[in-house]
């Protein structure tokens, strides 16, 4: 008896820790490419009426197929299929197929994927990722390719292609940019006397001017009112603090050669500062269950998050709001954002008709960045901020500005996690109270530098 | 005769095969993979380099591993012994006859078929700030002065007793089942005889039930710690392993070692050195039961 339960130790200890083994195994790669030849001729090529030259594929009427894996859902999703739709209908020659995968593991799965050799032809990536993504040579260069197909990158907003540009060369196509900005309840700061006939909030731009609208907010709305609905922890407070920090002109956390932490502690304490008081002086509804809900039920003033809000807001009912920039707090105008861009993986071997082929899908994406900025992005062409179906979209001309203005991160590797495991984890405990500006930035200095030691 | 054996050998092998091949191809290989990858600088992708003992000496050096691994224990001393004494009280519980028999064995058991992430966001919206159910019903009972709030999961200390709580809630039932049933494998005849003799409930309960149920509460216990030094999801999605890193267990650690820094190799090392820890420990429990059980006889 005794010596059976041994064994039966020994298996249960094997059996729980093939457990712990298989729940780190879950390498997806579900990406069928989509090789369906569909022999449908090419009748009829007629071309798009976004009026690119470069929109037709000359390869003998065949059909170039291309699988297209993205990360997007709820109103982004529906966005990116109409997209997709809308090319296939206006491009006989070209099918893109549209893969929807989890956001949470889109990332992970193109990684594995492509190091396989099952990728997509076409993927989405954020520009803060695409430097990591180079360097796993998972995404591919597209200058040839750019060129043959007569993509004009001198038609792209410059600062969020610059982003996109690493040693020189371009690695991905924007389509947008979902910057940081501001929110406002209509009715409230009319209640405070805040809105002016403009129906722009009255407020002096500066350090002091933003806190006394703030201050104004808070005796003159009801105790229940939250003056400025933010989340307590992780991305939102953040993108706050990298905003603040740089208008204070700080430079990112690394210096240009990417190797060592180069926080500008003076002005990361400023903006830590600035924030936490924010929180302490109760501006700020302390552990906010949920700030999107509190702005969203018209019990908060104002609220700051990504653009990608306009279009939650506008879909709710009876709610009148405003967008507008963040307020330049500090010097110089900045905030923070990130951009989508489509990039054109690695694969087994190079086809240069599909790459072709999905470099136009590309450029075609950006040049009709109305329907994309149903969602509230910024698209990435100035020239679809003249169209009149841009126009009129209420809300998007008020910080379509905004492109111009996002600071973003040095083409690091480590980028995103410096982010998630360094700044978000020093800079809660300081919106907490737990820590000193001071103490953060002492913190993340050595655990940035131990980040890119790594 | 020899050849009906060995028919029947190869006729359970055949039933035994697709099994087999699956558990070869995604266990055992796996794992034998796992110990190739400690000596290499391995990413998501690829085989990098060879890098000999330098993942093992890393990782023997490294706090952060020894910080999460004992938040790993924490969770283990905190949940385990919680457990048997929830588990025991319960059954007993459910064992009275009763009109709501029934009724208690269903609603001990019901947060056991939840998946982990049901249970956990459960609990998160249970211990949420100004709408949750347990500040609002502190609130009405004035324990808590109604501008105040308790931000339950801010603080290391009340985060780890949300996460025992949560944890316990959601686990228990497959544990109180196992002493339900071994309660009712008691036989009658002792109780009577028990009382028979003049012992009281306490006498009866210290003297015979306990005892009676150590075989059943040792098994648990070993599976217990076994499954409790895995912890990961429930943490994951209540806490994220914060305040600071607070609470963020040693699975946790390996996630994100493999996934986020791309790092499987260096995350392989720490899965072994989990692997080694529990080895060490289930040896220990064993030798010690195994010594008692002498003692007894």
């Amino acid at each position: 008896m005794k010596k059976r339960s041994i064994g039966v130790t020994a298996m249960a200890l094997l059996l729980s820790f093939s457990m712990v083994l298989s729940a780190c195994g879950g390498n997806g790669n579900s990406g069928s490419n989509a090789n369906g030849n569909n022999s449908a001729a090419g009748a009829g090529n007629e071309e798009g009426a976004s009026g690119n030259a470069s929109d037709s594929t000359d390869n003998g009427g065949e059909k170039v197929s291309l699988s297209f894996w993205t990360l997007f859902d709820g109103g982004d999703g529906a966005n990116m299929q109409t997209l997709v739709d809308e090319f296939n209908k206006t491009h006989s020659d070209i099918q893109v197929k549209n893969t929807k995968l989890a956001w949470g593991e889109y990332y992970t799965k193109l990684i594995t994927a492509v190091g396989n050799g099952n990728g997509p032809d076409i993927g989405i990536s954020h520009t803060s990722r695409l430097p990591d993504l180079i360097n796993q040579g998972v995404v591919t260069d597209l200058d040839t390719t750019a060129t043959d197909a007569g993509v004009d990158w001198n038609t792209f907003n410059q600062n969020l292609l610059d982003a996109t540009v690493v040693d020189g060369k371009h690695y991905a196509v924007p389509i947008d940019t979902h910057p940081f900005i501001m929110y406002y309840n209509v009715k409230l700061l009319k209640d405070a006397g805040l809105l002016g006939d403009d129906g722009k909030p009255v407020m002096e731009q500066s350090a002091d001017g933003f806190l006394n609208f703030l201050k104004t907010l808070k005796e003159k709305l009801p105790n229940k009112v939250t003056p400025f609905a933010l989340s307590n922890a992780n991305d939102d407070p953040y993108r706050l603090w990298w905003a603040l920090y740089s208008q204070l002109g700080g430079n990112d956390l690394i210096s240009d050669d990417l190797t060592v932490a180069d926080i500008d502690k003076e002005k990361g304490i400023q903006a830590a500062d600035y924030i936490q008081k924010l929180f302490t002086e109760g501006y700020i509804k302390k552990n906010d269950p949920d700030f999107y809900k509190n702005f969203q039920s018209g019990t908060a003033a104002i609220m700051m998050t990504g653009v990608w809000a306009t279009g939650t807001w506008e879909s709710t009912k009876n709610f009148e709001f405003g967008a507008m920039p963040i307020p330049k707090i500090y010097d110089q105008e900045a905030t923070w954002g990130d951009s989508h861009t489509i990039i054109l993986p690695t694969t087994k071997k190079e086809d240069s008709a599909k790459r072709k082929a999905a470099i136009t899908f590309a450029n075609w994406v950006a040049d009709n960045g109305q329907i994309w900025a149903k969602a509230g992005h910024i698209p990435s062409k100035p020239s679809v901020l003249e169209k009149q179906e841009f126009k009129d979209m209420p809300y998007r001309s008020d910080y379509a500005s905004v492109a111009s203005m996002v600071k973003f991160n040095k083409p690091s590797v480590k980028t995103a996690q410096i982010r998630d495991n360094v700044s978000f984890k020093f800079l809660n405990e300081v919106w907490a109270n737990k820590m000193t500006p001071a103490e953060a930035m002492d913190k993340m200095q050595e655990n940035v530098q131990k980040t890119l030691d790594e | 005769m020899k050849m009906k054996k060995i028919r029947a050998d190869i006729q359970a092998l055949l039933f035994l095969l697709p099994f087999l091949v699956v558990y070869i191809l995604f266990t055992l290989w796996p794992m034998v993979k796992g110990v190739e990858m400690t000596f290499y600088k391995w990413t998501l992708i690829k085989k990098m380099d060879f890098i000999g003992w330098d993942n093992y000496r890393q990782v023997l050096q490294d706090r952060e591993v020894w910080e999460a691994l004992w938040h790993s224990a924490i969770f283990v001393v905190l949940t385990t012994p919680t457990m048997i004494v929830l588990s025991i009280s319960l059954a007993l519980i459910a064992n009275r006859k009763s009109l709501l028999q029934k009724f208690y064995r269903s609603i001990f058991f019901i947060p056991s078929v939840l998946s982990v992430a049901v249970a956990s966001y459960l609990g998160l919206f249970v211990f949420q700030p100004y709408t949750g159910l347990v500040n609002s019903i502190l609130h009405l009972i004035q324990l808590l002065p109604g501008d105040q709030e308790i931000f339950w999961l801010t603080e290391t200390s009340l985060a780890w007793i949300v996460i025992t709580l949560i944890t316990l809630w959601w686990t228990v039932g497959f544990n109180f089942i196992l002493h339900l049933s071994a309660i009712q494998e008691i036989p009658d005849e002792i109780y009577e005889a028990a009382r028979l003799d003049g012992a009281n409930n306490n006498q009866i309960f210290w003297r015979i039930t306990l005892p009676y149920l150590t075989p059943i509460t040792k098994t648990i216990m070993m599976l217990q710690i076994i499954a409790s030094f895995k912890v990961f999801m429930q943490i994951y999605i209540i806490t994220g392993g914060g305040p600071l890193d607070q609470t963020r267990p040693i699975i946790q650690l390996i996630y994100q070692t493999g996934f986020r820094k791309n790092n499987l190799g260096y995350a392989a090392t720490m899965s072994y050195l989990l692997f080694v820890i529990l080895l060490v420990l289930s040896a220990l429990q064993y030798w010690i039961n195994n010594r008692k059980g002498a003692e007894d006889r």
